[in-house]
């Protein structure tokens, strides 16, 4: 299983470069005709990303992302749901790297294979950071459209949550 | 989005009026070089990914790939653009892989086109949904950081992970459906006759 998940990568990138050379393809060119495109890329989501981060930085400073964990958490334990979990759940649709740390916080201190641990390793591969995705695949977009959507995916996201911490208590 | 910005931004910036004012100016910085060296790591893997992707476009990889999953974007989609619908598949089988890289990228793209599609609202509400539900199959980060710590189980979390993100996306997807109708649905004759 440990190499299965080692070896997808490299075995896409080699299946894929000697499919292209049996099609003939120039493999060099190609390749580089490609990367081209990810400067202006880059370019173009810069700008909302920067404003995005500097957002969840402030959240996090001032102190206010803590005081809404602590308000949120009797709500959490209510829905069966480790409140120890709850700074992971706020954290996780708006940073990744961010909600990473949370992660190896939580496990660090509840241990890796205790109730809470689990949930919270559930929690993280749930959903995906909702905000950040929408700053990045709508960037320029006209807006208006994103908010029903963006309140679907919360709310998918925390019923999903439950069901997670629901699963990690039967299986 | 505005709105949004607006409130969280004037929020954080009173309740740190009345804590530690000096730490404002600091946090902002932070957080642009934060996403500055977020962004400087970003084109280095979209170069590496673009670069594959277009191997995948000129060696008909692509293309091949989104004949199979193209019924079931279609159906999702409710859009008959070849170039979108190729997009939209890619997105959704790398996603599928786990490779975030490379799904990205297709996901603008595919962002982009949807944009000039008919049902752009449906369509692009489902394309965000869909990702930010995330339709990954094997955590893998999550796995590797289990055994980096040492779990006596690290593999146990995947089959809960494995309901769960199914749970989650196809509730979004029927949300979706439910909440922002497509206005035109071409397909319907289609989809009975592909099937």
């Amino acid at each position: 299983m440990k190499y299965i998940l080692a070896w997808t990568i490299p075995l896409i990138f080699l299946t894929s470069i000697l499919f292209a050379i049996f099609r003939k393809v120039k493999v060099y060119d190609s390749f580089t005709e490609g990367a081209k495109g990810a400067i202006p890329l880059i370019l173009s989501i810069f700008p909302y990303i920067t404003a995005v981060m500097m957002l969840c930085k402030l959240l996090e400073v001032s102190g206010l992302e803590a005081k809404l964990s602590a308000w949120i958490s009797p709500l959490f334990t209510f829905t069966g749901i480790p409140e120890e979990i709850s700074s992971l759940i706020l954290m996780k649709p708006l940073s990744g790297s961010g909600s990473i740390a949370v992660l190896t916080q939580i496990l660090e201190r509840c241990g890796i294979d205790s109730y809470a641990g689990r949930c919270a390793c559930v929690v993280y591969g749930t959903s995906d950071t909702i905000f950040y995705i929408g700053a990045v695949y709508f960037a320029g977009m006209k807006r208006k459209k994103l908010t029903a959507a963006l309140v679907i995916a919360i709310s998918s996201y925390l019923l999903a949550v439950v069901f997670a911490c629901f699963l990690c208590r039967i299986m | 989005m505005n709105i949004l910005f607006a409130i969280v931004f004037s929020l954080c910036t009173f309740l740190l009026l009345c804590i530690a004012p000096d730490q404002f100016l600091t946090a902002l910085l932070d957080g642009a070089g934060k996403g500055a060296s977020v962004c400087i790591s970003l084109v280095a893997t979209y170069a590496v990914w673009l670069g594959l992707m277009r191997v995948w476009e000129d060696s008909g990889v692509a293309r091949g790939v989104s004949k199979c999953v193209k019924p079931l974007a279609r159906r999702l989609f409710q859009t008959d653009d070849e170039a979108t619908l190729q997009a939209v598949s890619m997105n959704m089988s790398v996603n599928l892989l786990g490779i975030s890289g490379a799904a990205t990228p297709y996901g603008m793209q595919a962002a982009k086109l949807l944009d000039k599609a008919d049902n752009a609202e449906y369509a692009s509400a489902m394309l965000f949904v869909l990702n930010a539900t995330s339709l990954q199959v094997i955590p893998t980060s999550v796995i590797s950081l289990r055994i980096a710590l040492n779990s006596t189980a690290p593999y146990s979390i995947l089959f809960p992970t494995l309901f769960a993100t199914a749970f989650s996306t196809a509730l979004a997807v029927v949300l979706t459906r439910i909440f922002i109708q497509p206005k035109t649905t071409v397909f319907f004759k289609k989809q009975g006759a592909g099937i």
